[in-house]
Order: C-alpha cells, then structure tokens, then sequence
C-alpha cells in the first residue's frame, strides 16, 4: 500500500460527502426559506383579512345603530350614512331577505335568497349570528369592480344591513390600516415586509433598519419586472419566490397584489443559507477530523503491516535457520553406507521436509553375522523433534547393541524414552535384525507403517505385514512389544517407510496411499534396493506434481541375496596338484548356474594366473604338507574370489618387493613376475598368518556391465 | 598343451595352443630348441592365458636370441596375454606384431 493511498481515498470521500452535504443543506434551506415565506402569507392574509372584517364590521354596527330597526329609508339618506360610515355599498335587508333600501337604487327589491353568494348573508336572521363576512369578489354588475360584503343583524334577528367596500377605496384606507404593522413585521429572525401602491410604487411600509435608504419599492431594489405577482382573490394560494436584491442584500421574496397595493414578504438569503452555511462548515471539519484521522489510521495500519511483515520476515529467517540446524542434526544421525556384504544389499534415504520431521533410519552389525536396521519417526517437527530424534536413535541403538532382540529392545527403549520424555514426544519404529545366514528377521512394530514383503518368486506381489508388536513408543511408561518374525528367501526383500510416503499428498489433497504404494511396489523391475528406492520416490515425486512436501519421506530396502557358490578343495603339494587346482577351478565355473557361468567366464583366465602363480609358490617354496583353494563366485558382487591355505613356512606374498620392470630381458632376474600379475590381476588381496597357517586371498571383480541387475 | 611348431629354414615357429602356466611351461620349453635357428616367432592367436612360468619361458629365449644375434618376435597375443606383458613391464622387451 502507497503511503498516500489512504490519504488520497480520504479527500476523495471528503469532497464527495461535501458535495452531498451541500446540497442537502442547499435544499433544506430553500425548503425552509419557503415554508417561512409560506407562513408569512397566511399571517399576512389573516391579519389583513382580520383588520378589514374589524374595521367593516365596525361601520357596519354603526349603521345598525343608526338605523335601529329596518326600515324604507331614502337613497339619499343610505348614500349620506355610507358615505359617513365610507362604504361603497350599504343596504337594510328586512326579515324576509329583501333589499329594503340602499345607496344603490338597482339593489332595491333584490331577493337577497336569490343566490348562494346573498343567501348566505339570511343566517343572520336566525337572531345567533353576529356577522356574516365575505372575501373581495367579482362585483355581480362591474367587472373592473372587486368587492367585499359584510352583514350584521339588527337586534333579535329582525332583519339586516348588509355593507360593501371596494378594492379600490380598501386601497386608499389600506396605508392606514396596515402601514404600522408592517413597519415591524419581523418575518423570521431577519426577513421584512414590504408594502406599496401599485400605481405610485410608494412603500407604505419601510422596515425600521431600512427606513431611510428607500421611499419606493423600486428604490429599494425591487424589479417588477422580474416579480411573479400573485394576485389574492380568496382561496389558498401563496405565490412563488423569486429573488430580488433588496436594500443590497439577496433576498427570496413572493409578490402578493391586494387592494391596489404590493405586498412583498422579503427573506434575506443569509436568514437560512448561512445556517447551511454554518451547518456544511461544521459538517466539513467534524468530517475532515473523522477522514483525516481515519486516513492516518489506515496509513498507521499499513506502516505497522510493513513493520509486521519484517518481524514475520525476521521470523521467517530464525525458523528457517533452525529448520537448517534440525536438518543437518537430522542428516548427521543418518548411519553411513554399509560395505558390500554377500548376504545382503540395504538402501536407504531420507527426504527432510521444509520444515524437518523427525525421520531416521539406521542400520548396523549388532553382532557378526547380523544386522540390524530399523526406520521411526518422531512426533513433532523443528529442532525439538530432531534432538529427540537422536535421544531415541541412540537409546534403541543401545538396546539392540545388547544383543537384545527387537521386540526387548525396542520394550527397553521405550521405558527410557518414556521416562525422560519431557516434551511430550513420541515415536513409532520398526526394528529388525536379519540373521545373514539364514535370512530370518526377527522384527518388532511399535505403531509404524507395515513394511513391505516383496518375494522373489513370480507372480506373488508385495505383501503388506500388517502384525503390530504394540503402540507407538515413549507415549506408555511401560510396553511389553511382541516379537514378530519372517523369513526371506534369498532374493526376497523388505520395504520399510514413513508416513511421508503413504501420506504424500497430490494436487487434490489426495493421499498417496498403501494400495497406490503397493501398485508401486509390484511394478519394480528387480528387487535391488536402490532401484526399489529409487522407484518409490520417482513414484510420490510425480503423484505430488510440485505439491510441497509436508513431511520427512523415508524409504529403507534391503534385500536378502543368493548365497555366493563356494568351492573348496586340497591339493598335494606338488605340481600335478598345481594341475588338479587348475582342472578344479574350471569345475567350480562348470558347477554355476549357467547364467553366471556366463557371467563369470570372462574373469577365468585372471583367476587361472593368480591359482598358477601361488599354487606353484606354495609347491616350490613354502613346504607345505598340502594346500587349499575355495572359490568362490559372488554373482551379487560380481566378484570372484580365490583363498589359500597352506601350512608351509610363514610367507606373505604382498610383502615381496616387486621386480623392476623396466630393466631389459638381458639385465632381468627371472622371478618374483608371478607376484607382480597376482597383484596386478586381482582387484582386492589380503594375507594373514592364522593357526601356523598362510592364509591368502585374491579377488577378482568383474566389470562393471557384466554384474548382475546392473 | 598342444604346441604347432614350423621350421622354416632359419625361422622357428611356435604356436602354443591353451594355457602356458607351470603346468604346460615344460612342454612348450621342450620344443625349444634354437640350434640352426637365427629368426625366433611366437604365434599366440591360441593361447588363453600365460602365467610367469610361461613368460619365463618367453624371456629365456629372447635372452637367447639375443645372445646368439638372432631376432625374435611375438604375434597375435589376446588381450589377457597382452595383460600380462603390459603388467610384466615384457611389452618393452619383446618385438610383438
């Protein structure tokens, strides 16, 4: 994350919410600026409608004074009363509704239940009504004429009079009437009301604070041009607003016409707009506060993540330099090669995860002719499970040193494990000892795999040996761990392994398993441990596809060989048993199976050389009451061997200086040659003085691509 | 052992046949005789093996051809006798063809 990122994200979001802010605050105060005008409005048309009804209603008592009674008084009389009284109209209606007499000739005789409008006024008979007003209407006869009606009853209902009063005369009285009120008509905190002749645009009303800058209207500000009159002619109704610039300032206004006159209800903008203005402003920080320091958390959060990451990082470093330590710990306590043996081959390896199991195997001689081999795992990954690992390599190494048989060892070790076992370790093994003579395994499984049988014979498939000995160890203070046993045939060999190969995983989180081991297994070309090795882990490298590898993978094969054909004869110390050793050493090739016949013939003209060379040695020189040869033909290790014994006079053929070689036919003492090609005919050659006997032995191996399974 | 032997005015061939070692190295030495014979050759296509007692019998006579201002040669060793006469340091001594 960049480190501006947060911060660029949070003006983004500022602007935005502003924006949004602003509108709605624009809104809200428009909305409000218009309920305000609204309400001047109908403040405004009840109290001048209330004023007119007052002041009618007051001429119009003073008429009913006048008169007292209904009664057929003279037009002159009416227009003088209504002059007094100034009104435009004024009738005596009797108890029945007709216009008894007026100012208005025509309007004598009219029926006042004639029509809906006049019918109305016939309430005031009832002797309950006070008055009856109406609104500034259309005059019934004159267009250009709006009036308004007002009645009030003569006492007990006995008939009415019945006023009228012209827009035209209302706007005359209207400065009087209003123009004080209006003077301070506050309209909310800061807004004013407007007031002026239509025709002479001269303002009745002036607010206070302005009273001396604007006589008119025009004066003031005020366009009639772009005003949208509303004219008040009864009704709802409440105009539209419209912006004027009044006495310099911007104000939202409505243009009502009543009676001659305008009246302009002014609210300056800054009445609601500066609230906005102050409510967006306060908005506006309390949100730059709020992104800005959201945005610093983030920043703060992506900084500290960086700095997490480098201690992850650091972490990372110090466990993968323990996963190397364990590793090598691990790769030391593995035993080195076995030197080639007759009785057997044994292959094993150990693949350590990233981050390193507890894996081992070990093999060695517990005592001559036997060997021991075992493969465990322990619980547990990292350097705690790898110096465990060796506490129990070593504890079971001892036990089976002892010459304690597997099951007793492994018993052994696991009360000394257990007891120790701190950390709550534990570990599955399987220990074996082969006899290499006669290919038996006593073996003990402490909760391990079951190892694989695989049998030299045709068509008899891997075998799994599924027999436990008891569970696994260092986890009960104390367990008695059966003995178990088989035998191999020569030929026969034995797979031992660790989870890591059955629990490989694929892509799929598929496990690699015992029957795909098996498959495995039976399609191995020979059972030469190196090839089953090599196999089984060709085998779980292409199921895993690249899929890491999660724990230690460790295979051990070890097959148990064809015993080596061994010969051996005595001959009499002469040369015609010189002849007879030559003779049994062509029987002795003669006597293989004829497959290593074949595979040995090669090495038979070295062999005869090396039985010429010391057979005639022993006959001419060491007084030997005889001599014996064994042969022997190893096929597994494609070596053939020769050993003498003789009880002649102690002679140690390797300690015989060579002869020059390099000297000419003339200069060269004939002999020591033979001593010089033994040497140098044999691959291997040993002697040693053992019971007043010579004993000494030549091998001869075979090349390379004539061994057997090679 | 069977040894073809040609004498061919001056020029002696031997050509032993199988194996030369202690117990067949009389016989060959028994057909050695250089009398009359200045050009000495050792046809070896059919020898198996040689082991000292025969290359003993190889050194004599080129010793005595030597000694006498006669040639002598070896011919169509196999690959073990050849062995022997590179291990033996003979390769350098005999004239071998």
């Amino acid at each position: 994350m960049k480190r501006t990122l947060p911060y660029s994200v949070a003006a983004v979001l500022y602007a935005a919410l502003m924006s949004v802010a602003w509108i709605i605050g624009t809104e809200q105060a428009r909305e409000k600026t218009d309920a305000q005008l609204d309400y001047a409005i109908l403040d405004f048309r009840s109290t001048i409608g209330g004023a007119i009804d007052t002041m009618l209603g007051h001429a119009t008592e003073a008429a009913v004074r006048h008169f007292k009674i209904p009664g057929r008084h003279s037009m002159e009389e009416m227009a003088a009363v209504a002059k007094h009284l100034d009104l435009d109209e004024l009738n005596i209606v009797d108890r029945d509704g007709m216009i008894i007499a007026s100012n208005d000739p025509s309007c004598i005789g009219v029926d006042m239940k004639k029509t809906p409008e006049t019918r109305e006024f016939m309430k005031l008979t009832d002797g309950k009504t006070p008055t009856v007003a109406q609104p500034f209407r259309q005059h019934a006869y004159d267009a250009k004429t709006r009036r308004k009606y007002l009645g009030k009853p003569f006492p007990g209902g006995n008939g009415y009079i019945q006023v009228g009063l012209d827009e035209q005369r209302l706007a005359k009285m209207l400065p009087e009437i209003l123009g004080y009120i209006f003077d301070e008509w506050l309209l909310g905190r800061t807004g004013f009301f407007l007031c002026a002749d239509a025709e002479t645009d001269a303002m009745i009303s002036n607010p206070s604070r302005h009273r001396n800058e604007a006589s008119t209207l025009s004066e003031a500000g005020f366009s009639a041009d772009e005003a949208k009159p509303y004219e008040i002619t009864g009704g709802e109704g409440a105009g539209e607003t419209f912006v004027q610039t009044l006495f310099g300032e911007k104000c939202y206004c409505r243009c009502l016409l009543f009676g001659g006159h305008r009246f302009v209800p002014a609210l300056p903008e800054h009445e609601y707009y500066d609230t906005r203005n102050v409510y967006v402003s306060v908005f506006g920080v309390l949100l730059a506060a709020l992104l800005g320091s959201f945005a610093w958390f983030l920043d703060r959060i992506a900084r500290d993540s960086d700095r997490l990451k480098a201690f992850f990082a650091a972490q990372e470093a110090s466990r993968a330099k323990e996963m190397e330590i364990a590793k090598s710990i691990q790769n030391a306590a593995l035993p080195a090669p076995l030197p080639p043996n007759p009785a057997f081959r044994l292959s094993a390896e150990m693949r350590a995860a990233k981050e390193v199991g507890g894996d081992f195997y070990d093999f060695f001689e517990p005592s001559p002719g036997k060997l021991a081999f075992l493969v465990a795992d322990v619980s547990g990954k990292g350097i705690s499970a790898a110096l465990y690992m060796m506490t129990a390599k070593a504890t079971i190494k001892n036990a089976l040193m002892t010459g304690l048989s597997p099951a007793a060892a492994l018993s052994k070790a696991n009360a000394e494990l257990s007891r120790g076992n701190t950390a709550n370790m534990f570990l599955t093994a399987w220990a074996g000892i082969i006899d290499m003579e006669s290919g038996k395994v006593a073996f003990a499984n402490a909760g391990h795999n079951p190892p694989v049988l695989m049998h030299a014979a045709e068509g008899r498939g891997p075998e799994y040996l599924t027999a436990k000995s008891g569970p696994m160890m260092a986890y009960l203070d104390s367990v008695d761990y059966k003995p178990l046993s088989l035998t191999l045939k020569p030929g026969d060999a034995l797979f031992l392994y660790t989870d890591g190969v059955t629990e490989a995983l694929d892509g799929k989180n598929e496990l690699f398993g015992e029957e795909r081991l098996s498959e495995t297994l039976g399609t191995v070309a020979s059972n030469d441990p190196d090839a089953i090795c090599r196999h089984v882990r060709v085998a779980v490298a292409a199921f895993a596809a690249g899929a890491p590898q999660a724990d230690d993978i460790t295979v051990l094969a070890i097959e148990r060989l064809e015993p080596p054909h061994s010969f051996s004869r005595s001959f009499p110390p002469a040369q015609s048993g010189i002849a007879d050793a030559s003779a049994y050493l062509d029987g002795c090739l003669a006597a293989l199976p004829q497959d290593d016949a074949e595979m040995f013939a090669p090495a038979m003209p070295a062999l005869h050389v090396i039985l010429d060379e010391i057979a005639s040695n022993i006959v001419k020189h060491s007084g030997a009451s005889g001599f014996q040869v064994d042969v022997t033909f190893n096929h597994a290790a494609g070596t053939a061997k020769l050993l003498f014994v003789d009880d002649g006079k102690p002679y140690d053929p390797l300690a015989h200086e060579d002869p020059d070689t390099t000297l000419s036919a003339e200069e060269r003492p004939i002999g020591g040659l033979g001593l010089l090609m033994v040497k140098k005919m044999s691959d291997s050659l040993s002697y040693k003085r053992e019971h007043n006997r010579n004993v000494f032995w030549a091998e001869k191996a075979l090349p390379a691509p004539a061994k057997k399974d090679a | 052992m069977q040894t073809e032997k040609r004498l061919e005015g001056g020029k002696l061939t031997l050509a032993p046949a199988g194996r030369l070692d202690t117990n067949t190295a009389p016989e060959l030495e028994a057909e050695l005789k250089l009398d009359g014979v200045d050009e000495l050759v050792f046809d070896l296509s059919a020898l198996e093996y040689v082991s000292s007692a025969g290359l003993r019998i190889f050194l004599s006579a080129q010793k005595a051809m030597s000694a006498k201002g006669g040639k002598m040669s070896i011919a169509n060793p196999n690959g073990t006798v050849k062995g022997v006469f590179d291990i033996t340091g003979c390769t350098g001594i005999f004239t071998i063809v």
